[in-house]
């Protein structure tokens, strides 16, 4: 999808010095897009919608509300690049025909565009985590295993929305694949981030967290490997396997969620809070995998492949224990109250963009799966009296999905298009003059099926 | 044995421990659940109002002036996230409620004030 320049005036939207590195960086040619939904296998293209980042302002930092905004989704695809840039991508066909764009992802200049811009894009996209969370008082190791046990607690009692959303959604099998590619964003890459905090020597606790990525990477053995048997499970759905197929359809708060663990572990100040974090995340991985199996269950019986979750299942109760007793609180007793908070605070961050990744996963489920009543909220929505953006769909244009920020009403004006919001599901036939409301932070890519289209975006007043 | 309890900070500001009261005093964009008492005579720091500097509350009781900074070292351990927060309390067997009361501390420093007893 291509937003007309004249409607968009790039330099002047996106702010100061990091808007502009970043436009550097996402109309690179790598970050273009090509006219496919899902991408080819090549790990080093992606499709950062250089036209839409061009609207986004740069300078005002999304806040704790305002974790759908567009800007907060296109940080986060940003982010996830320059994490990713830092570990090694190869692709499984081999390199042949890749070695160009292998020298430009990791090459100089977008090398120095991403370490120029980094530690300013967290702030942006993760600054809202201080404004979020605060921890006070005597943190003491007593303290830290009451909340642990708390919000764990809390965790497992609590049904998931994203799964109870597909659970519920008209067309399950749709939904249920929309959730396996957000999982796929760390599946298919998993541990990476952990993998940074493995280095140094930290005594007994050291040795705890490399238990845990020995199991993540199958003991050395590449069909034990979870990214292994995390590609049998979307093989098993005759979904595509290779890293980033589904870029275009992960979703603001699993892509953060992703970056978190990025995040903490590229900065070793941080990492008494990875080491919260982390535990949390291995404390509710398991009972989390145990109603995934049943909702998959029920929807696909045998035909899915669930191994994956099986493992997790099982492992993850181990590497909750070993994250709790021998990570979390051993640091803890070893390093005293002065680090308490940072656990604390690892833990409320972890539990924090976990809650994120499920809100947003659920809202996408249940938005695609009811686009019929959104085509009628189209016609009663209150338009704004600015002029809307015009989006010309060529068949060799670059496909691309984005979100914005309010409400909007998508209208055909001439041709049709086809509307795109989950990877495996059917897309929304709109002809000439029919429209149907996008709800602000809900992702949505549009291509057109007939040789030339054009759409009209309307800013929906709020009501 | 520590007790867990939940608060909605949207509703609720104030946590009564048997006969003691906490109360949230916000310092700039944190919150911190700090014992309603001043170390003077046990006056409600709630309705105390800051000094026009910010760094003190003057107690509505006697005027004691007490350092925001020393208030906030007796807090209770808290964690907020967004308006949710778990404060993590010892096992002691009292009751334990959370209520919505007026809290002067956490309005603008009042101009009007007047150097009067400092604090001990």
């Amino acid at each position: 999808m291509t937003v007309q320049p004249q409607a968009a005036p790039a330099a002047t939207r996106a702010g100061g010095t990091l808007g502009k590195r970043v436009l550097a960086f996402a109309g690179h040619p790598l970050f273009r897009g090509d006219a496919q939904v899902v991408h080819g296998r090549n790990p080093y293209r992606r499709m950062l919608v250089p036209g839409s980042l061009a609207e986004s302002d740069f300078d005002s930092p999304p806040g704790p509300g305002e974790w759908a905004a567009h800007r907060s989704l296109a940080a986060h695809r940003l982010l996830g690049t320059f994490y990713e840039a830092e570990t090694v991508l190869l692709p499984e066909q081999g390199l042949d025909g890749l070695y160009e764009d292998f020298d430009l992802f990791y090459g100089r200049d977008l090398k120095e565009l991403r370490e120029g811009s980094v530690s300013e894009l967290e702030r942006f996209a993760f600054g809202c985590l201080d404004e979020a969370v605060d921890v006070s008082g005597a943190a003491t190791p007593e303290v830290l295993e009451a909340y642990f046990q708390h919000v764990v607690e809390e965790a497992a009692a609590g049904p998931s929305p994203a799964l109870t959303a597909i659970a519920n959604a008209r067309d399950r099998k749709s939904a249920a694949d929309l959730y396996l590619v957000q999982l796929a964003l760390d599946g298919l890459t998993e541990a990476s981030a952990m993998s940074r905090n493995l280095a140094g020597a930290y005594g007994p606790e050291q040795s705890a967290l490399f238990k845990i990525f020995i199991d993540e990477f199958g003991y050395g053995v590449y069909d034990a490997k979870h990214t292994t048997i995390f590609a049998k499970m979307l093989r098993s759905r005759a979904m595509a396997t290779h890293v980033h197929a589904y870029w275009n359809f992960y979703l603001a708060g699993p892509l953060a969620t992703n970056n978190y663990y990025y995040y903490l572990s590229r900065d070793h100040a941080k990492f008494f809070r990875y080491a919260g974090a982390v535990t949390y995340a291995e404390a509710v991985f398991a009972p989390a995998f145990v109603e995934m199996i049943k909702v998959f269950r029920g929807i696909f019986g045998d035909t899915v492949d669930l191994h994956y979750c099986d493992e997790h299942a099982h492992i993850d109760e181990h590497h909750g224990r070993i994250t709790r007793d021998q990570v979390l609180l051993a640091l803890a007793g070893r390093h005293g109250p002065r680090v308490v908070p940072e656990l604390l605070r690892g833990i409320a961050e972890a539990r924090l963009v976990g809650g994120w990744f499920e809100d947003d996963t659920a809202a996408q489920i249940r938005w695609a799966d009811d686009l019929p009543r959104h085509r009628e909220l189209a016609g009663s929505a209150r338009t704004g009296s600015e002029p809307p953006l015009r989006v010309a769909l060529t068949a060799d244009g670059p496909f691309g999905t984005r979100s914005h920020d309010g409400d909007v009403v998508l209208e055909v004006e001439r041709g049709e298009a086809d509307l795109v919001t989950t990877p495996t599901g059917p897309p929304e036939r709109l002809t000439r003059g029919e429209a149907v409301l996008i709800p602000g932070g809900r992702l949505y890519g549009v291509r057109p099926a007939t040789p030339e289209a054009a759409c009209l975006l309307h800013a929906v007043s709020p009501a | 044995m520590a007790r867990v309890i939940v608060m909605d900070l949207s509703r609720h500001n104030t946590v009564m421990i048997g006969h003691d009261r906490y109360f949230v005093l916000h310092e700039g964009e944190r919150s911190v659940l700090v014992r309603d008492h001043c170390p003077h005579r046990g006056g409600p720091l709630s309705l105390a109002r800051r000094t026009p500097d910010g760094r003190r509350l003057s107690c509505p009781w006697h005027g004691t002036k007490v350092g925001v900074s020393a208030v906030k070292r007796s807090c209770l351990p808290m964690v907020r996230s967004g308006d949710e927060a778990v404060v993590v309390l010892p096992e002691t067997g009292v009751p334990v409620s959370v209520i919505h009361k007026e809290i002067l501390a956490n309005l603008p420093p009042d101009p009007t004030h007047d150097e009067g007893a400092e604090s001990r």
